[in-house]
């Protein structure tokens, strides 16, 4: 007997920001974004209260996909910030906190939705075009003739996650090692399409940090290697097949549906039969190398390791793209037909390294290969893995300089610059819109506000924030300095490009002071830029902020099926 | 659905925790241990702990910081072995030194930069306090064979410097390589005497004595662990003094302890039916074949995925048919007779049929091989392992194998009665067997993890070619340069804070706490040692510290001296627990007879470092997959 369940009536909330629990949640969450900024922000233990893996981190990826709400308002925030990072892999909490800011702003500031609204558009275009612009203040063109400003960059992602637990010559290892991974990934051939290589990771537990290391070409974990005969690796250049297929002799490609067979039929010892005609021709044409992505049946391998040719088997779907790319060799994907000459490749050699308790086949390419594996070491797997995401949003960030070979000065100093620019900048566009021009200055002020405090979310230390009024950089005071000794205690500003000296002046954040247009910094500096931030990716960070907050703040119904 | 508990700043939750759980781990410090039960009150079950590492194992830690703990340890052991007790006090320890911190208004990151700095000078200390026993043992380093004399006399003629100079010197490639080897004739190098080395520098005649000194109170272990380093120099040819990987044991209770002994190749234990095909093949030249997988007709080899849905039909009705199994098992006999194969060693199991069979053919079949077993009879043999018996050709099977009956233990277990030996004759691989044993069942695991840390603190002793004065000498050794450091700090603030040292490095500022936390780091350090002397057994608790606190007074500001005295300090309770303290050498050793290991304490104590600072920075817990409904009582959470 069936019964009728009767379907609950959907849930409507109006107007989700004037909502209480709403806005609670969202302070919650910006709390809890808010102490996770920055090199010195605070580390979250995600788990799941039934004695799952313990995660620590800081890292705006792992901590969105963890931190999913009941409530809709929330997650659209936290999926457009995830979609902002799955593209670009850094400054989601960027993104994430200037967006709950902005909402905050834009709530206290009482201006009608629409009137924010277009604000908020109006003057991200005017930031976007101002660091596009050539004359920008807080730029800095990269260098492809010196790594230094790679390193700075990759040292200021690092540094970014307290979770890894890294010493400063640590950081400095790694982030020379990404940067050394990135070149090598950048092809130097002129001649064709150019296309960027690959990273491969590999974590070993339980080591030292400074024993991580990055080679050129393929490192392949060999649990059986006491099969790889010594003689047979050393330095020629060997013949390569890759499979996709699975060379496990079974019938995997049946499909569903029932098969009748005649008893004294014996599958298995057909398809090995096929198996072996095809180690045969591998043999005649001459292959050293043999790869298949899945499992190689025990008899084949026994003919092909007996015929001297190293066998590689489970190597998997991630590593299987790379080692094709690396040696020139498009995968097999089927064992019923000859192999096509041309799908032959080429590797130069083959040596053994040991890291740890893991043995590895490193596959030498034979050309230039832009394809190169990382060995990250770390003393305990927590730290390991949040040095595994960290690395890899280290090449990404590092990748698209190539798209726009410039960085913005971190620190939090660009946030303030900017915040400076438009301060000053938005009396010279009143009478623009269809508001009134208060409505336009207040509307302004909250997204100044917002970019600073941003800014101010990377102190932890409860000290102040300020900023100076020449270049409008950022710095902070300690909270126990008296304030006569200013210059003595600031040293320098967050991206260590601006120096404190007497004539300087400052003013706390989120007070007012007069406006003026923020200097770009002398090119005479003696000082090196200490942090920087992705350009790209802090640009659409910055947009997608400021378009999910107008989103959000355009949304005027939510209607949530109970059911 | 999702909820996070805010920890209070001042009472760091995290770090009280972790200097809780640390609490677990103060009687299992220092050489003598105790043991603990971990009671089980659902099941009724108990188990018998010794090791901080087992006692972590056996508690179920369901919060977070448990679980990090735990993690932490867990990777530690399976790299290194020993040494996880210290790191679990020294993080206890360390996490009580910041709560200490916090109480006092410190912020997280100046206790992260001074505590980074205190452990940069503690690693500082145990590189400048580490003992080189290179040149006994440059034999580890030397990659080529020499034409060698042995000599079991030759302790008194070293080389001074074999290792430092480069092995490719054309006129003078004699080299002399350890105390074991001498060449004939060595004119370009002269030779010194034992004595003369002995004036600078502690003296290690062999590994015997630097094994000594590491048993930290083990000694049955760790005089097993010698046993074995010498079976293996003995048959081998590669001058490797012990490799930690050519060794398994085998844990047989109901035998006293005594028995525990030594025995190249393997053990295994086969029932009586099997015993009787090892008696009659004892005393011969044997061929082996080695199966990776099981042996048995329906075994398919991984990845191999059964087809679903086939059907077998048949045109006929054939009763006299052989089944599949029977037509397998006899192509398998016939194929291992024509083989003459005598011994099967398989890392699966083999099924009952197989071994029936092979059982009346005098064929020996092994079953649950470990791989590292197989391997290297793989190499000493030369037989090549395959997946399926089929595989099995004239040059898989290997040859020179030998089965002895150790011991016949039949009366207590039917299924395992018999203890084979199974070895290579001549040429042999070095893997050595080393036999536990124990009347008492519960203590058979602490007996196989102090064999275990034994074996390996010598196997890193040889890795580092150094070790570490022990007996808390190093940690001596740093508490006072930690505090000569504060108190430096104390003396001169204006120095490390002023304007002048800011020009110079402007993006550090001083610490202004820095002497604090070192001081109270050293604390932490001080506790260990503490910790150390009471469980000892000759000190109370007042009496270590007062010992401890005066000695340091006694030695202010001279580094070099406080380790010696400290050790003379310590030597009355070295005796106690050395069950034979060393009568021949002891005039002649330096007074230091307890060692470390250095890799391994530099590892244990940055690792303790790491876990207080990932607890530190930590302000929150998220908690994924929590139902309001159930868990909304509890008022620390706020849900998302």
């Amino acid at each position: 007997m069936s019964r009728v369940v009767k379907k609950s009536p959907s849930v409507c909330t109006d107007l989700p920001l004037d909502n209480t629990d709403i806005c609670n949640k969202l302070s919650l969450l910006k709390q809890l974004l808010i102490s996770c900024f920055g090199p010195a922000g605070r580390l979250k233990q995600i788990h799941n209260n039934i004695g799952g893996r313990v995660i620590s981190t800081s890292t705006s990826s792992v901590l969105l996909s963890a931190l999913s709400s009941s409530q809709p308002f929330i997650n659209l925030i936290r999926t457009s910030v995830l979609n902002h990072v799955s593209r670009f892999n850094d400054c989601g909490l960027f993104t994430a906190i200037l967006c709950l800011t902005l909402l905050e702003q834009a709530k206290q500031s009482g201006l009608r939705r629409n009137v924010s609204i277009i604000v908020n558009k109006h003057l991200l275009g005017l930031c976007t075009s101002y660091l596009q612009g050539q004359n920008c203040g807080c730029k800095v063109k990269l260098d492809f003739c010196s790594s230094q400003y790679f390193i700075t960059l990759a040292f200021s992602v690092i540094s970014s996650k307290p979770a890894c637990v890294l010493t400063e010559p640590e950081a400095l290892h790694i982030s020379k090692l990404a940067v050394q991974a990135f070149l090598l990934t950048v092809p130097c051939n002129n001649t064709g399409v150019a296309r960027l290589g690959k990273t491969l990771t590999v974590c070993v537990e339980g080591h030292p940090v400074l024993d991580s290391a990055v080679f050129p070409g393929l490192l392949v974990d060999m649990p059986d290697i006491f099969f790889l005969n010594a003689e047979n690796l050393h330095g020629r250049s060997l013949c390569t097949v890759l499979f996709s297929a699975s060379l496990a002799g079974d019938l995997c490609e049946l499909g569903d549906g029932n098969i009748e067979l005649h008893g004294d039929a014996d599958t298995d010892s057909q398809i090995l039969d096929q198996l072996l005609e095809l180690g045969k021709q591998v043999v005649q044409d001459g292959v050293n190398l043999f790869v298949c992505q899945k499992v190689i049946h025990p008899v084949l391998q026994q003919y092909l390791r007996g015929q001297s040719v190293t066998v590689i088997e489970r190597l998997g779907i991630s590593l299987m793209e790379s080692l094709s790319q690396l040696a020139g060799a498009q995968p097999v994907a089927t064992l019923h037909t000859r192999i096509p000459p041309k799908a032959y490749g080429k590797v130069k050699e083959l040596t053994i390294k040991q890291f740890g308790s893991k043995t590895m086949l490193h596959i030498h390419p034979s050309g230039e290969s832009a394809i190169c594996t990382m060995i990250l070491c770390h003393r305990n797997d927590t730290m390991l893995s949040e040095l595994k995401v960290v690395c890899q949003k280290t090449e990404h960030v590092l990748r698209l300089t190539l798209r726009e070979p410039c960085a913005l000065m971190g620190g939090g100093c660009t946030e303030t610059h900017l915040a400076a620019y438009i301060r000053n900048k938005k009396t010279h566009c009143l009478g623009i819109f269809c508001c009134s021009q208060t409505e336009y200055l207040l509307g302004a002020e909250g997204f100044c506000r917002s970019l600073e405090s941003v800014a101010a979310a990377l102190d932890h230390k409860c000290g102040n924030s300020l900023t100076d009024l020449t270049h409008a950089h950022y710095w902070t005071l300690p909270a126990d300095v008296v304030e006569d000794h200013m210059e003595n205690s600031l040293g320098v500003c967050g991206c260590g490009l601006v120096e404190s000296c007497p004539s300087k002046k400052w003013t706390y954040l989120n007070t007012k002071y007069p406006e003026f247009s923020p200097a770009p910094v002398s090119k005479g500096t003696h000082l090196q830029v200490r942090v920087l931030d992705s350009f790209t990716s802090k640009l659409s960070g910055l947009q997608v902020a400021v378009e999910t907050a107008n989103l959000a703040l355009d949304v005027q119904y939510i209607i949530q099926d109970t059911n | 659905m999702l909820g996070s508990t805010i920890i209070n700043h001042r009472q760091h939750v995290g770090l009280q925790k972790l200097s809780a759980l640390a609490e677990i781990t103060r009687s299992s410090l220092g050489p003598n241990k105790n043991y603990k039960f971990i009671q089980d009150d659902t099941t009724g079950e108990s188990t018998l702990v010794c090791s901080c590492f087992r006692i972590l194992e056996s508690l179920e830690l369901t919060c977070s910081v448990g679980q990090v703990v735990y993690e932490t340890i867990e990777t530690h052991h399976r790299v290194y072995n020993t040494g996880s007790g210290c790191l679990l006090f020294l993080a206890g320890a360390w996490s009580h030194a910041a709560l200490e911190c916090l109480h006092r208004g410190i912020s997280v990151r100046h206790i992260i930069s001074a505590m980074s700095e205190g452990m940069e000078i503690c690693l500082n200390v145990c590189r400048q306090c580490s003992i080189s026993i290179k040149r006994r043992e440059v034999s580890e380093l030397c990659p080529f064979n020499v034409s060698t004399v042995k000599d079991s006399h030759a302790h008194q003629q070293l080389t001074p410097r074999a290792s430092e100079r480069p092995f490719n010197l054309g006129p003078q490639k004699k080299l002399k390589l350890s105390r074991h080897f001498r060449e004939s004739e060595s004119p370009s190098i002269s030779t010194i005497h034992a004595s003369q080395l002995c004036s600078y520098e502690p003296f290690f005649p062999d590994i015997a004595h630097i094994a000594e000194t590491l048993s930290h109170g083990c000694t049955d272990a760790m005089n097993l662990v010698v046993k074995a380093s010498q079976m293996q120099s003995e048959c081998n040819q590669q001058d490797i003094a012990f490799d930690v990987t050519k060794v398994v044991t085998c844990v047989l209770p109901g035998l006293v302890e005594e028995q525990a002994t030594v025995l190249p190749g393997c053990v295994v234990l086969v029932p009586a039916e099997q015993a009787s095909v090892a008696h009659h093949l004892k005393e011969q030249h044997l061929k082996v074949a080695l199966i990776h997988g099981d042996l048995a007709a329906t075994y398919r080899h991984l990845g191999y995925n059964r087809p679903k849905g086939i059907q077998s039909v048949s045109d006929r009705l054939d009763l006299s048919r052989l089944s599949k199994e029977d037509t397998w098992m006899e192509k398998v006999v016939t194929l291992l007779l024509n083989l003459e194969v005598n011994v099967i060693l398989v890392s699966g199991v083999a099924s009952e049929k197989v071994i029936e069979c092979c059982w009346r053919r005098n064929i020996l079949v092994v079953e649950k091989v470990k791989a590292s077993i197989l391997k290297a009879f793989a190499v000493s043999t030369g037989a090549i392992p395959v997946t399926y018996a089929t595989q099995l050709s004239k040059h898989c099977v290997g040859t020179g194998l030998k089965v002895s009956i150790w011991r016949d233990l039949s009366n207590n277990d039917r299924k395992r009665g018999t203890a084979v030996n199974i070895t290579t004759d001549g040429l042999n691989c070095g893997l050595v067997t080393v036999i536990l044993t124990s009347s008492v069942h519960a203590k058979l695991q602490t007996l196989e993890d102090q064999f275990w840390a034994c074996a390996y603190r010598l196997h890193w002793a040889l890795k580092d070619k150094a070790l570490l004065p022990g007996a808390g000498v190093t940690e001596m050794v740093c508490i006072q340069h930690l505090q000569n450091e504060a108190e430096h700090d104390i003396r001169n603030p204006t120095e490390s804070n002023g304007v002048s040292s800011q020009q110079n490095k402007p993006r550090t500022p001083a610490n202004p706490y820095r002497d604090v936390v070192l001081t109270l780091m050293a604390d932490g350090l001080k506790d260990y040692i503490c910790t150390v002397m009471v469980n000892t057994g000759v000190f109370s608790k007042v009496g270590a510290r007062a010992a401890v606190i005066q000695h340091l007074q006694d030695y202010h500001g001279t580094v070099g001296d406080v380790a010696a005295k400290f050790s003379q300090l310590f030597l009355h309770t070295d005796t106690c627990y050395n069950a034979t303290p060393t009568s021949v050498e002891s005039s002649e050793t330096p007074a230091i007879k307890t060692y470390d290991n250095l890799c391994v304490k530099q590892e244990v104590w940055r690792k303790a470092l790491d876990l207080v600072f990932l607890v530190l920075q930590t302000d929150a817990e998220v908690i994924t997959g929590v139902d309001r409904k159930t868990n909304g009582a509890q008022e620390d959470l706020m849900f998302l």
